[in-house]
């Protein structure tokens, strides 16, 4: 260790002083309240653990607090959550520092500058009720209570139907969520003719096949996937993964497929091909469950073409292999061994489904599941009920928000085409600058991080400062917070109450508790409180949409209705499936109790209630689709399309993303990636777990995490191939520009083989400008150099669909 | 970037010793002789603790007869012996005081102020050693006298420690008792 | 007297990374700046080791977790000229940072690279006194630090065992890192106990010692059902 001169001049200055050294003046990295302080010195040294839910992800794990003296100290995996069972990923862990961020939003604040100057003045609770409520009155004397708009993300407890309620009672249809899943969704809704996402029985399952669905590191619940992983030994199950990556299910997958990004779709088919073409497809579910296989003919009788003789026309191995870049015999493989292993299960996510074509290959995959006959059975795919909440019945409407409830929605596109599009950020931003159908006048931001995350910042951006109030409740500021006028701060999630229930994908009906385990340590107040306070000061009958006094009573009163069901357990020690479903058989119920306050202190103590048992569901009744049964000819999209002026249904189409002409366009089809240019790499973007959505970023020891694996931290890195790197004169480490259509990325080159040839991944979450000190300024966002494609039928934006090029800086021009 | 990049000062000083050794060697005089000076001045060992009231363990331990565990209460359960807080206090003492004791005016103006009693620490346990009063007292029998002395015959208020926390005096009891003198077993 | 060791199940390890956290988070261990960091001066007891390799025609990524082994007969140890680091009765290797002068002699005798020299010692609260973690003490800049099986947690358990009158328990003692995997891939105890989990695993046919050749005895071994390292 070498001593510079001027440290060495200080300490010589401190001795002759006769007195030790102050600090260097360095902050420190944790803040936290003087009382904390003195109960951490003096306290008894006092140990309690206190269960509740992590909410740093969507995921849902328990987690256990450990509380030394009633102050947080660290955590642990809650072992008797059904979720994670004990195990915790690096982000939950880091959950405390989260808490004692020195940057948490300490009380009201309201903005003095200009977005993103961080000039911030404190305010009080009641002037900004003040101020926000009088907005809200006078909006709506002015029949203009459409004018307030709610953005939401997609995680979310209690709060949603919260909000909900809240939206109509005031009146306004404006409540959207900024979400991942949307073309998920679409393609759960065209096949089997509804929007849930199914859990898939991968313990059971002989193999598993993830077309880019990255399920141990991004999700939907990491931890309860890698939980599902760790028995693969005894299982014995075998795990493909199809991805242009090598990321960590890639990893440990026992094969790894690399792709080209964007044509998931079309290996599917190709494998669907393979299972048709050898008869390895289960005949009697395809027969019996399926609609629009073999050709058919239509009531009017007209002849259409069935899935079948499609995928045998169009999508033999070697045409496939041209689309993917996947060897013939590889998909030959993979076919037989998906036919042969039964049961065996396809999955897709991410990777595969956020490109332009994300809902078609959403499509083609159930319909891999279909081929195989998986619904409802063991190792394959089914449906989880939803928890027995007690209903609140729906929120009470006065004449004048009935009224504004009929308004058309903004955030959907402004020439109406496909009900299959949810609400964007991109519709919601131009509907909001073009003032049509009508200008908003309040938005609230609640959750998510569009203007980091969005495709269309830039205009999200335009948008946010065109409307006169902008109302955020991040607890930690974010980018898109930065552009509210007022900052009501919620509490972290160590003290507040929520629940979270059915994390999309587990396997079981669930309820996890999330409550304080502190009181809070600064001026913050919980969201769902801000709502009811709103709601008791509106004019109306607005106050009348909550029938309970605050948020926590309401949690209380919904899960009323899980007591009275009498069904499900406590997740508590010794209460596993088996006997859980032993019990049931013989009509015996594991608890009782004598009275709702037990159940809500065995609840709160354990923080969580789950039902592993499934009500067994007839085949019949699980598809809502026209025909009843699971689609590949998809009936909902066709009528859809007919319901269209026969003028503009091609435009529509085209809109739609869908090029293919006749029947093939409604069947699961490979749609080429639109809008080719002439840049030669695709840039593919990714999340870890240690940062996530971003989140993770303000975490100084996330930071440090983040490129681990590669010896990279603090800072981002773009992953390219060998051959691609000596092709373009990159070397390892360098800095390199990789430039899109939309702008330049300055970032340091990672030359791998874990990577597919032409393609340039870059991971997803740094490069903040907000949020607190250390995500400030360290790495890149990818996101902000992507092209504004988007998922033609759902409207979920394409942010694997970019091209690039890169060069080494300094070295020539591009 | 707010992140520490390096801290020179801490309590600890025995690491500006060693940065001087590593100065040069006409320096380490000169900062091994500041450094004990810091130690001389810090050190707990010769230093008289002022305390708010003047509480005289004599009266309520010799005289009244409490034992030390009705007050110091987590000492037989926990790691830390504590010092009572003014609940305990409560316990015996009332609007109406006992005595005609200065000192005890004091405490009830703080029982009817409310806010704890500003105590101040004597014996503390370095950071980096673990000391749970739950394994000596309770598992090995220490007797509480053998460190903190004949606490029944002191008049005045604690303020110095009577068995200086060193480590010296832990091993020598150590010894004696032909307890583990591993490293691990007390350090952290 | 018990002998602490620790199996990792690399069959069953997705190199999450959630041990490297777990352990920071418990340990206190410092976060280096940003610069530094980039300069390789990360700290973590427990790392992650990655590597590509080929195998047939294809990529694989190897992800090793790595903590320090605690050798029974430990390299670093005789050549501390302070005598800072020694393996105790019950076969933990220790770090006894008021007595290392930061000559780093260990880090270079430790052939699994295992330890890490302290380069800075942040402030985690404005009142240094305290710390995320009040059961493990700080430690100052200029040292050498490692795993230390988590031994602040042993000296808890081993007095209420001591006070309840009985011997500890296997999975009573458990590391941050084995509690916190979410594959239970981390498994510890006490190797001289014949009917601990740890015990019996290390009669698999799966086990791997890294380094075996250099018979320094390693007490954390790896199980897997590769036959290349």
């Amino acid at each position: 260790m070498e001593i510079r001169r001027r440290e060495f001049l200080k300490i010589a200055a401190g001795m002759t002083g006769g007195a030790l050294l102050g600090s260097h003046g360095l902050d420190p990295m944790f803040a936290v309240p003087k009382e904390v302080i003195e109960r951490m010195k003096f306290g008894p040294r006092v140990e309690t653990w206190k269960n509740t839910t992590c909410r740093l992800c969507p995921g849902g794990c328990g987690m256990s607090v450990r509380l030394i003296d009633d102050v947080p100290i660290s955590v642990k995996g809650n072992p008797l959550n059904p979720v994670n069972r004990g195990g915790l990923c690096p982000l939950g862990l880091n959950a405390v520092h989260s808490l004692y961020h020195p940057d948490r939003v300490q009380g009201p604040l309201i903005r003095k500058g200009s977005p993103g100057s961080g000039s911030w003045e404190k305010t009080s609770w009641q002037e900004a009720f003040k101020v926000i409520s009088g907005k809200l009155n006078q909006l709506r004397q002015e029949g203009k209570s459409q004018h307030v708009a709610f953005l939401g993300s997609d995680e979310y407890g209690f709060m949603r139907d919260h909000i909900q309620r809240f939206a109509a009672s005031y009146g306004t249809p404006n409540y959207f969520l900024y979400s991942k899943d949307s073309n998920k969704r679409a393609a759960n809704f065209l096949s089997h003719g509804n929007r849930r996402a199914p859990a898939y029985d991968i313990v059971n399952s002989k193999l598993v096949v993830t077309f880019g669905a990255n399920i141990l590191e991004e999700g939907p619940s990491p931890v309860y996937y890698t939980k599902l992983y760790s028995h693969h030994n005894e299982q014995q199950t075998r795990y493909i993964h199809i991805d242009s990556r090598l990321n960590l299910t890639a990893a440990n997958a026992d094969r790894w497929i690399s792709i080209r990004p964007g044509t998931y779709g079309a290996l599917a088919l190709g494998v669907a091909y393979v299972l048709i073409r050898e008869e390895l497809y289960d005949q009697d579910f395809v027969r019996a469950h399926t609609h629009g296989f073999d050709d058919w003919m239509d009531a009017r009788g007209r002849r259409h073409v069935g899935f079948k003789s499609t995928v045998l026309s169009d999508y033999y191995p070697e045409r496939v292999q041209e689309f993917t870049g996947v060897p013939s015999s590889v998909i030959l493989e993979l076919g037989r061994e998906l036919g042969n292993s039964r049961p065996s299960v396809a999955l897709c996510d991410q990777a595969a489904l956020n490109h332009t074509n994300g809902t078609l290959t959403a499509t083609a995959v159930n319909a891999l599941n279909a081929l195989l006959g998986n619904y409802e059975k063991e190792g394959g795919v089914y449906f989880v009920d939803e928890p027995p909440f007690a209903s609140f019945g729906a929120a009470p409407m006065d004449g004048r928000s009935a009224q504004a409830m009929t308004q058309p929605r903004v955030g959907m596109p402004v020439e109406a085409f496909l009900p299959l599009q949810e609400c964007s950020v991109k519709s919601f931003s131009e509907n909001v600058l073009s003032g049509r159908p009508y200008p908003i006048d309040v938005l609230f931001l609640y959750g998510g991080n569009p203007l980091f995350q969005s495709v269309h910042h830039k205009k999200f951006a335009q948008a946010l400062q065109k409307i006169p109030m902008v109302i955020s409740f991040d607890s930690l500021l974010t980018e898109t917070g930065e552009f509210a006028h007022y900052v009501l701060p919620d509490h972290h999630f160590f003290e507040a109450w929520d629940i979270v229930s059915n994390v999309e994908n587990v396997g079981f009906t669930h309820v996890a508790i999330q409550q304080p385990v502190m009181a809070p340590m600064y001026d913050t107040r919980a969201t769902g409180d801000v709502l009811i306070e709103l709601a008791r000061l509106a004019e109306g009958r607005v106050a009348a949409s909550f029938p309970y006094g605050s948020y926590d009573e309401g949690i209380r009163r919904a899960l009323r209705g899980v007591f009275e069901s009498g069904s499900g357990a406590i997740a508590s020690e010794g209460v596993g499936s088996r006997w859980l479903e032993f019990l049931k058989q013989r009509g015996w119920r594991i608890d009782r109790y004598s009275s709702f306050e037990e159940f809500w202190d065995r609840l709160t103590r354990y923080a969580g209630w789950w039902n592993p048992i499934r009500s067994k569901k007839h085949l019949r009744s699980l598809f809502q689709t026209p025909s009843g049964k699971f689609e590949f000819y998809s009936q909902t999209l066709e009528n859809m399309i007919q319901a269209i002026p026969t003028e503009s249904r091609d435009k529509a189409l085209r809109r739609a993303g869908i090029s293919a002409g006749g029947d093939t366009a409604f069947l699961p089809h490979y749609e080429p990636v639109s809008g080719e240019s002439d840049l030669p790499l695709s840039m593919i973007t990714y999340q870890s777990m240690s940062v996530g959505d971003g989140r993770g970023a303000t975490l100084p020891m996330m930071q440090e995490l983040f490129g681990h694996a590669v010896n990279r931290h603090w800072d981002s890195w773009a992953e390219i191939h060998p051959l691609t790197a000596q092709q373009y004169l990159v070397k390892d480490g360098e800095w390199i520009l990789v430039q899109s259509s939309e702008g330049t990325l300055r970032i340091r080159s990672k030359v791998t083989e874990g990577v597919m040839p032409n393609v340039v991944a870059i991971p997803f979450g740094l490069g903040h400008t907000s949020g607190g000190r250390y995500a400030r300024g360290h790495g890149v966002n990818p996101h902000s150099i992507l092209e504004g494609k988007e998922d033609g039928l759902s409207g979920r934006e394409a942010i694997q669909a970019t091209r690039v090029r890169v060069v080494a800086e300094g070295r020539s021009e591009f | 970037m707010n992140i520490p990049e390096r801290t020179s000062a801490r309590a600890d000083s025995r690491l500006e010793v060693r940065e001087g050794m590593r100065i040069g060697a006409g320096l380490v005089i000169v900062m091994m002789g500041g450094a004990l000076c810091i130690l001389h001045a810090s050190g707990c060992r010769e230093r008289k603790v002022e305390q708010p009231i003047d509480y005289s363990h004599k009266t309520h331990v010799g005289t009244a007869g409490i034992a030390c565990v009705d007050c110091h209460q987590s000492v037989e359960s926990g790691i830390r012996a504590t010092i009572p807080p003014l609940e305990t206090c409560k316990g015996c003492h009332s609007d109406t005081p006992l005595t005609e004791s200065p000192e005890e005016k004091k405490l009830l103006n703080y029982l009817a102020n409310g806010g704890e009693i500003p105590w101040n620490k004597v014996y503390q346990v370095p950071d980096h050693v673990y000391f749970s009063h739950r394994r000596h007292v309770s598992r090995s029998k220490v007797t509480c006298q053998e460190c903190h002395g004949d606490i029944a015959s002191f008049v005045n208020a604690v303020s110095f420690q009577f068995l200086p926390v060193t480590m010296e005096n832990c091993m020598k009891c150590h010894k004696e008792r032909n307890v583990t003198n591993d490293c691990l077993s007390c350090h952290r | 007297m018990p002998k602490w060791a620790m199996a990792i199940d690399l069959d069953k390890c997705t190199g999450c990374e959630s041990c490297m956290i777990a352990c920071k988070v418990e340990n206190n261990v410092a976060i280096v700046d940003p610069e530094q960091a980039q300069a390789g001066r990360v700290m973590y007891w427990m790392d992650m080791m990655t590597a590509y390799e080929s195998e047939d025609t294809q990529v694989v990524r190897r992800i090793v977790p790595k903590p320090c082994f605690h050798c029974d007969e430990p390299p670093c140890t005789v050549v501390c000229p302070v005598g800072a680091t020694y393996r105790n009765p019950e076969g933990i290797v220790a770090q006894v940072y008021h007595r290392c002068i930061g000559c780093r002699y260990c880090m270079a005798a430790c052939p699994y690279t295992a330890k890490v020299f302290n380069w800075y010692a942040p402030k985690w609260l404005e009142d240094s006194a305290c710390r995320p973690n009040p059961d493990v003490s700080l430690r100052m800049s200029g040292v050498v630090e490692k795993c230390s099986f988590c031994s602040h947690r042993l000296q808890q358990i081993k007095e209420i065992a001591d006070l309840e009158g009985r011997r500890i328990e296997d999975g009573e003692y458990v590391t941050a890192c084995q509690e916190n995997c979410p594959t239970d891939a981390i498994v510890f105890g006490d190797i001289e106990d014949k009917d601990s989990s740890v015990y019996k695993l290390s009669k698999s046919y799966r086990v791997k010692r890294y380094m075996d050749d250099l018979d320094v005895k390693p007490k954390v071994f790896y199980l897997s059902r590769r036959t290349t390292e």
